[in-house]
């Protein structure tokens, strides 16, 4: 067979041969990216991605409209997704090695690759409290978003009428203000001598606080109830939308209906809304879960020294003590359980209602 | 354009230099910096990058104009540790960074003199170094004074609300008292807060060299903090939460709280009966910078005891220059008072009180920064 | 209503109630916000209500650095906006338009940053800027925003042309029109309000993105990082100023939006 009928061969099969030129050349950056190639070998990475790129060119060439638009596709993908693998992909590659790396001494400015299994044991061990804490209070801030989050996103589905958009406007608005800010504004709501903490005072319900392990010692503000509280607010938004959309979906008759032949509107309730919203709340569910875990500034502006959470742990070994084997190692930890989490969920549920 | 200027500015610092009295070897460096300099300035330009709230308003500008320098002066300077982090990938590859000049604690300034990432100062051009304070020269890393040239100096004490703790403080121990639970707020920067742990327990934190000596008052801040006690670990941040009340008592430095103290007279500033650390922040020239000219003008002016003496009336730190308490008596209106006051001119028995910490070794030095950031709990 | 039982209508009431407290917890913070953008402190800082000025707004940027972060903060948000626009609208157009193979892995890597941690992706993007003697600054922390707008783009875009009919391409090319004329003439235009709706959002995710930028800017200071600054020292009223305007802009922004949105909407209806 001569090289053009050869490409003409290629060419009849145009899905496959866009495909593996795609991932050839993803794997060919994070290959140069995340330096598993150096030197002469990257040199011949290079070539080859090239010599890919030429091959496509013929093939496309070669074949005719026809293969031409089933590579097209993959030509639209290929720059978004080059970048993902390069600045994406690749830094996690990055991440696992520096995960296992060690520094000879102290101000040895880059790390060396030595299995340095270690890390992980310092990142599991010394910073247990900080994983137990930063998942547990992403857990309770999650469910506080659904507890708030569904009669908002139910009132503004079945109650809001026309003003639907206006309200879902206001419940995003504040959002737009920036992060740091709003969790700032919430230190001061929340100061010894702030507004709500006088009229807890002024109730005389600061025992009831103090049971309940929301006040400590008569201060709201550097508790984990405030810690809590700052990431239930700042990621309100990530549950009332997703819940708002698969509500809004619901036909209202459909309550009618279920009136009719239920006896009470809480059954109706319990067996048609809660149901049918039950994907929203998932998805709402990752989606404070995830930046609730990983985050760092709530604990850091509303917290105390016993109220940090991995992400303060990540930020100061890496940005501070310039520990950056032991701070990809706590990365990778974070990383590895989210991930899980999120494949179980698209085993489930798809990728759709995560947007 | 920008090169026309250029040639212009340099004929006419040229001609300065014939007339003054200017080293050849000074001269070459100057125009090295306008051979390196890129845009506008070459070497007529300088970058300071400060802590925040560290010079009074008029400084920058009048040295301008003065001085013909365009100096670009910014407060990115927020924690030795962040900043050291952040400027080691490229000084340590032997690259520049933005600022020329930068004003580290005097340990890290150790580090930096240490590592080689900073130059000798145009030591023969700042006329006005003569007047730095004796007790502030030669440290052992820096003998002959080369390096460095302090900026401000101050006291770490304790600091408190007297309207949340309805009693004066005088002692370290008040940190650890069971009826502030909650309310008690440490700094972030390891040497301030356990040297005053350390001479609560009476050690002399200029004498010590191990970790192990000090391994005490470590477990005692450990423990406080488990117990409650500590609310939080700030930088300058503290300043809120002691003005809002929710720190009755912290570490803090002097210059800090008596600024506050204008806005809140509750607020008060003790140095402990068993002793205060005594700091300084100090101005390097960073590798790589070319502007020696601009530099020693900078370095020179603010050590004019005139110049030096409105920096003080505003930031009201002790300043590193002699002959302020003079020129702010001079300044009198507001300035004048604070000629008297003993935390910027403190007098023998409570300079007697005050210490500072010694060197430290890299591995021992590790070892309490890797303990105190477990205390931290970040 | 009548059908309502007694019963029926208390529940109503508080759910009623319930969400209203809610939209009362929302704005709470930025009440403050704005009312202490009118603050007149005395010394330094600004903690304390000490009376009321119009000062800060007749001079909202009196704090030079803070101006300088807010313009490289906007500097950075354009670039990024528009590279990512490009790259995550041709994902969008590849997914809604073609059936292929491997479109369900590309669906799911395309989730995958937007459901990592952003000190994830922070920290690993810095790691391997540090293996590569990368400097931070500018162009990094482009870089670290356009990743993960992409997907954000990407995402969107698919979901607002989802429906779209791909045969009026097709009649344009029965009708004459090259491939190229009847995208350009035809498609483009009916999908361009999702995609701008895309951008303007994404473009308000990079000027507040604090997490990700700390661990890429090296000593660039965008709005954010000043803020987190300041917030160790001071916080001089202009932030409230400044943050106060930039929510009217993103909430103009995103009325604009909506409104571009909703008319593609009737012009789909139309056709």
């Amino acid at each position: 067979m001569n090289a053009t009928a050869r490409l003409a061969t290629v060419a009849s099969r145009p899905e496959r041969v866009g495909l593996g030129v795609m991932v050839t050349l993803s794997l060919g950056v994070i290959a140069l990216g995340a330096g598993w190639v150096a030197g002469p070998s990257a040199a011949v990475v290079a070539a080859a991605m090239l010599a890919t790129v030429v091959g496509l060119v013929s093939v496309a060439f070669v074949g005719g409209l026809e293969t031409r638009r089933a590579l097209a596709p993959y030509g639209l993908l290929k720059p978004g997704i080059l970048w993902l693998s390069l600045f994406f992909l690749a830094p996690l590659w990055s991440m696992v090695v520096m995960s296992l790396s060690s520094k000879e001494s102290r101000f040895d400015f880059f790390p060396s690759f030595t299995w340095e299994w270690d890390n992980y044991r310092i990142a599991l061990t010394d910073f247990r409290p900080q994983f137990l804490r930063s998942f547990g209070y992403a857990a309770v801030a999650t469910l506080l978003t659904i507890l708030i989050g569904f009669p908002l996103a139910y009132v503004i589905a079945f109650r809001g009428g026309r003003y639907r958009n206006i309200l879902l406007g206001l419940v995003v608005i504040p959002f737009f203000t920036s992060y740091l800010i709003r969790t700032l504004a919430w230190g001061n709501i929340l100061a010894d001598e702030g507004p709500v903490v006088s009229i807890i005072d002024g109730l005389g319900l600061q025992g009831a606080f103090e049971s309940l392990n929301i006040m400590d010692n008569g201060k709201l503000l550097n508790t984990p109830a405030a810690v809590i509280g700052g990431l239930t607010y700042n990621f309100l938004p990530f549950m009332v939308l997703p819940i708002y959309v698969s509500l809004e979906k619901i036909d209202p008759h459909l309550i009618d209906a279920a009136m009719d032949l239920y006896s009470s509107a809480s059954a109706a309730f319990r067996r048609i809304v809660v149901p049918l919203a039950l994907p929203g709340i998932f998805a709402g569910s990752l989606l404070v879960f995830i930046p609730a875990a990983g985050d760092f500034v709530n604990a850091q502006f509303l917290g105390n020294p016993q109220t940090t959470m991995v992400g303060n742990s990540i930020q100061d070994q890496f940005l501070r003590q310039l520990n950056y084997p032991v701070a990809s190692a706590m990365s990778f930890v974070l990383m590895f359980i989210i991930t899980i989490a999120v494949l179980v969920y698209t085993k489930f549920m798809g990728t759709e209602d995560l947007a | 354009m920008a090169g026309k200027l250029n040639r212009r500015q340099f004929l006419i610092r040229s001609g300065m230099a014939g007339a003054g009295a200017l080293s050849l070897p000074a001269l070459l460096a100057a125009c090295g910096g306008d051979e390196g300099g890129s845009g506008g300035g070459g070497g007529n330009s300088l970058f300071f990058e400060n802590w925040p709230l560290y010079i009074d308003e008029e400084t920058v500008k009048v040295f301008q104009e003065a001085s013909g320098v365009s100096l670009k002066y910014t407060e990115a300077y927020n924690d030795n540790n962040e900043y050291f982090a952040k400027v080691q990938p490229s000084l340590s590859k032997g690259d520049k960074i933005d600022p020329d000049v930068i004003a580290p604690t005097f340990w890290m300034a150790a580090r930096y003199v240490q590592l080689g990432w900073a130059q000798k100062l145009p030591v023969d051009k700042i006329p006005n170094i003569a007047n730095l304070r004796d007790d502030l020269k030669g440290q052992p890393w820096d003998k002959d004074q080369e390096y460095n040239l302090p900026w401000q100096t101050g006291v770490a004490g304790i600091a408190y609300n007297m309207k949340t703790t309805g009693r004066e403080l005088k002692s370290v121990e008040d940190l650890f008292a069971p009826e502030f639970k909650g309310k008690i707020g440490l700094l972030t920067e390891m040497r301030d807060t356990m040297g005053l742990v350390l001479m609560g327990l009476g050690k002399n934190i200029s004498k010590l060299s191990t970790f192990d000596e000090a391994a005490e008052a470590f477990d005692k801040v450990e423990k406080a903090k488990n117990d409650g006690q500590i609310r939080a670990f700030t930088g300058n941040d503290y300043v809120d939460d002691l003005s809002a009340g929710n720190f009755a008592a912290c570490v803090a430095w002097s210059g800090d709280v008596l600024q506050l103290t204008k806005d809140n007279p509750d607020v008060r500033f003790v140095i402990p009966e068993e002793g205060g650390t005594n700091w300084f922040d100090t101005m390097i020239w960073v590798k790589g910078s070319e502007n020696s000219d601009a530099v020693a003008k900078w370095m020179d002016y603010v050590y004019d005891p005139v110049n030096a003496a409105k920096i003080t009336a505003y930031v009201q730190y002790m300043s590193p220059v002699k002959g302020v308490q003079d020129e702010l008596v001079k300044m009198g209106g507001e300035a004048a008072p604070l000629a008297e006051d003993p935390l910027l001119f403190p007098d023998e028995a409570t300079v007697a009180r005050l210490q500072s910490w010694g060197a430290l070794s890299e591995e021992e030095e590790a070892k309490f920064d890797e303990a105190f950031a477990a205390i931290t709990g970040a | 209503m009548t059908a309502f039982s007694r019963r029926q209508r208390i529940g109503q009431r508080l759910i009623n109630g319930v969400a209203g407290l809610g939209l009362f917890y929302i704005f709470l913070p930025i009440l403050v916000i704005v009312i202490f953008s009118f603050n007149a402190p005395k010394g330094k800082y600004n903690i304390k209500w000490q009376g009321f000025t119009l000062d800060n707004w007749a001079k909202p940027f009196a704090e030079s650095e803070l101006t300088a972060a807010l313009w490289v903060s906007l500097r950075i948000a354009l670039i990024s906006t528009f590279c990512a626009t490009i790259l995550g609208s041709l994902i969008a157009l590849a997914l809604s338009r073609y059936k292929f193979k491997g479109s369900g892995g590309i669906n799911l890597f395309l989730v995958l940053p937007l459901t990592s941690p952003e000190i994830v992706l922070g920290s690993s993007l810095a790691t391997l800027f540090l293996n590569r003697g990368v400097d931070f600054g500018y162009v990094t922390v482009i870089i670290a925003h356009v990743m993960f707008q992409i997907s954000f783009v990407a995402v969107t875009v698919r979901a607002r042309i989802r429906g779209f009919d791909w045969t009026l391409e097709q009649a344009a090319m029965d009708l004459g029109a090259t491939p190229s004329r009847a995208f350009w003439k035809i498609t483009f235009p009916l999908i361009l309000p999702g995609i701008l709706a895309a951008a303007l959002l994404s473009f308000a995710l990079s000027i507040d993105d604090f997490i990700i930028t700390f661990f890429n800017a090296g000593s660039l200071v965008t709005f954010p990082l000043q803020i987190f600054g300041a917030s160790r020292v001071k916080i001089p009223p202009q932030i409230n100023v400044l943050a106060t305007m930039l929510l009217f802009a993103s909430v103009s922004l995103m009325v604009a939006g909506t409104v571009i949105g909703n008319r593609r909407q009737r012009k789909l209806a139309g056709n």
